[in-house]
């Protein structure tokens, strides 16, 4: 096979030019998933919740920080038509002195024990007593707090001592990671001084049929995506990311392409002597056309190593949040490979018109 | 009828005042078993002529029938089964592809098909043997001296059995001894047989070697001679 030959007997040249297919590649997986880790960061601490819809306080626009509901509201919500399941969870965000001289806020989500709110850990055991917390991987990595120690949240001027008991998969809400303690222990921390008039709950997590933008005395109904979408910031923050994710594939995709025809365009010497020794116009095609397939795909494939160490390498340091899901990285793959053979089919294609003969003197 | 008639041939480059008349209504006719010589100035139409009968380039006008018929009237497919089986063409400059070896350039003519590939490896053998290329048949083109390069190109267009040789400048790089025996080689392949060779050269002991010289300037026909002493019967 001749492309494959070329390929063998060129080492140098095939090798630099996957090297470049790759780093075109990398650079949109990257944006991908730069975009991705933001949007993750964003919200997946919600999203991540085991339910399919979410009760908010009518009067807070779908915010959860602003949403607070009563016992009543709770029983109201639990109590509708729809609503297979309902559990209340409370959100407050505390700023956490793990170290001296160290803090970080931590998004503290109250759950009811035992309750499908309460996420499964992955490590250690579920919440069974007062004073206990399970922390969120991100959280490990941010403040090495492993099972077993403490965790000092804000009472009011004081902190409590929580102790870690296990450790969740949920991630970040509100670029804060995750912790949950109890809805009791919530209440604590989120509101001081009288008892009676605290809130119960900040919104409800339900499961249940056709409850879709279901509204009572007081609250409202949403699914978890829409409840995704109104965290304050991420709607302008999606269209950001995914404009730029559009940008990256599109001009990636067209520098690929022209890179491509501008390649294969070179060959066009070599292209009118196959010609003129009567190489038939499908045969320049298909090897011109496996070439580039070879070489995009090897491009493609290794800028995935490369994204996947990066990925490694930022969630390790925790400072640059970064994702990457399958379909991200076959799109972006997709796109490249597809891009270099359409560049390589347009200049071949504008080579098979030219006289053979006029071709080989174009040295 | 012989294998190759030109009624009328001519082409032009270009347009307006940047216009070339490269060849200017040439006819011709050449027999089986002929070995015709091509000789004329630089510049004179030569390899236009030639790569008009090679079906590589498409004449401004006229005809160029090859047993009969009009290779400027063939389609896409039919203009390569035409290159590919019947004309050998040696280019001036013996374009080789430069990442392949000696036999490898030879073999080429193998992937496109249409022949039986057992048979063209033997004939690659029979032919790096009988034009001395053997000890270098491994090369690769890029390491081959300007001789040993033109007789692989004369080698490739032999590989089919073509009907028409084309053959231009072969021996420019050859020392007379070896270039008389490449012409040699080529009047033996067409002599007798249902085949003919057209070569340009500028070197007239070589050109002598023909059974016919034919002389070009600026595009047309100024002698067309028969040789009596073609290399063929001498
Ligand atoms: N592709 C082209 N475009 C424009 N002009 C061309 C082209 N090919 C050849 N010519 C012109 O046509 C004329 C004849 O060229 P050709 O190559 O046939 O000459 P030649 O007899 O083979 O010369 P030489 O002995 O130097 O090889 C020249 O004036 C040349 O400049
Ligand atoms: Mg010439």
């Amino acid at each position: 096979m001749l492309a494959l030959i070329e390929i063998k007997r060129r080492k140098l040249q095939f090798g630099l030019v996957t090297g470049v297919v790759a780093l075109i590649s990398y650079l949109i997986i990257m944006v991908t998933g730069l975009g991705l880790g933001l949007n993750e960061q964003a919200g997946t601490g919600l999203l991540s919740l085991n339910g399919d819809h979410l009760a908010y306080a009518s009067n807070a626009n779908l915010s959860v920080i602003r949403s607070r509901l009563t016992e009543e509201h709770v029983a109201d919500i639990q109590a509708a038509p729809g609503v297979q399941q309902g559990t209340p969870v409370g959100y407050i965000a505390v700023v956490v002195e793990y170290a001296p001289d160290e803090s970080n806020t931590a998004a503290t989500l109250g759950v009811i024990p035992g309750s499908f709110a309460e996420p499964a850990v992955v490590e250690g055991r579920q919440l069974s007593a007062p004073d206990e917390v399970l922390v969120d991987r991100a959280w490990v990595r941010l403040a090495e707090t492993g099972i077993g120690e403490t965790l000092p949240l804000p009472v009011g001027f004081e902190t409590r001592d929580f102790t870690v008991v296990g450790v969740v998969d949920q991630g970040y809400f509100f670029f804060q990671p995750t912790v949950y303690v109890s809805l009791e222990d919530w209440q604590g921390l989120a509101y001081q001084g009288d008892l009676a008039g605290r809130p119960a709950a900040s919104i409800v997590l339900l499961q249940g049929d056709g409850i879709d933008s279901m509204r009572g005395e007081g609250w409202e109904v949403v699914t978890k995506q829409e409840g995704f979408r109104n965290i304050e910031g991420v709607a302008a923050q999606q269209s950001t990311v995914n404009a730029l994710r559009y940008m990256g594939l599109l001009i990636g995709t067209l520098v690929i392409g022209v890179f491509f025809y501008v390649i294969t365009l070179q060959k066009v010497s070599l292209l009118g002597i196959l010609k003129a020794i009567g190489a038939p116009g499908t045969f320049l095609v298909t090897q011109g056309l496996l070439q580039v397939f070879l070489v995009a795909l090897s491009g493609a494939l290794i800028s995935v190593v490369l994204a996947l160490v990066t990925e490694a390498t930022l969630l390790s340091s925790d400072t640059v949040p970064i994702a990457f899901n399958t379909r991200a990285l076959v799109t972006s793959s997709g796109f490249v490979v597809i891009g270099g053979m359409v560049g390589a089919a347009l200049s071949v294609r504008q080579v098979a018109t030219i006289d053979p003969i006029i071709a080989m003197q174009q040295q | 009828m012989g294998i190759l008639t030109l009624r009328d041939v001519s082409k032009s480059f270009g347009d307006g005042p940047h216009r070339v008349d490269a060849v200017r209504g040439v006819s011709l006719n050449i027999g089986r078993g002929e070995m015709v010589s091509l000789v004329g100035p630089s510049g004179s139409g030569k390899s236009t002529l030639l790569a008009m009968v090679g079906g590589l380039l498409t004449p401004t006008s006229g005809e160029v029938l090859v047993d009969g018929a009009d290779v400027a009237q063939f389609g896409g497919r039919e203009r390569t089964r035409y290159r590919r089986d019947r004309v050998g063409f040696v280019f001036q400059g013996s374009n080789m592809v430069p990442f392949l070896t000696a036999r490898e350039n030879l073999l080429l003519v193998a992937q496109f098909g249409g022949a039986d590939k057992g048979a063209l490896k033997r004939r690659a053998d029979e032919l790096l043997e009988e034009l001395e290329l053997m000890p270098v048949a491994n090369q690769l083109a890029t390491q081959l001296s300007g001789g040993e390069r033109q007789r692989v190109a004369i080698a490739r267009a032999l590989m089919r059995d073509p009907v028409l040789i084309l053959v231009d400048e072969p021996t420019a790089s050859l020392n007379t001894e070896l270039g008389e025996r490449v012409v040699d080689a080529l009047a033996a392949e067409v002599s007798g047989r249902n085949k003919a060779c057209l070569m340009v050269t500028h070197d007239e002991r070589m050109a002598a070697r023909a059974d016919r010289l034919i002389e070009f300037r600026d595009g047309r026909i100024l002698n067309d001679d028969r040789l009596d002493e073609g290399a063929a019967s001498g």
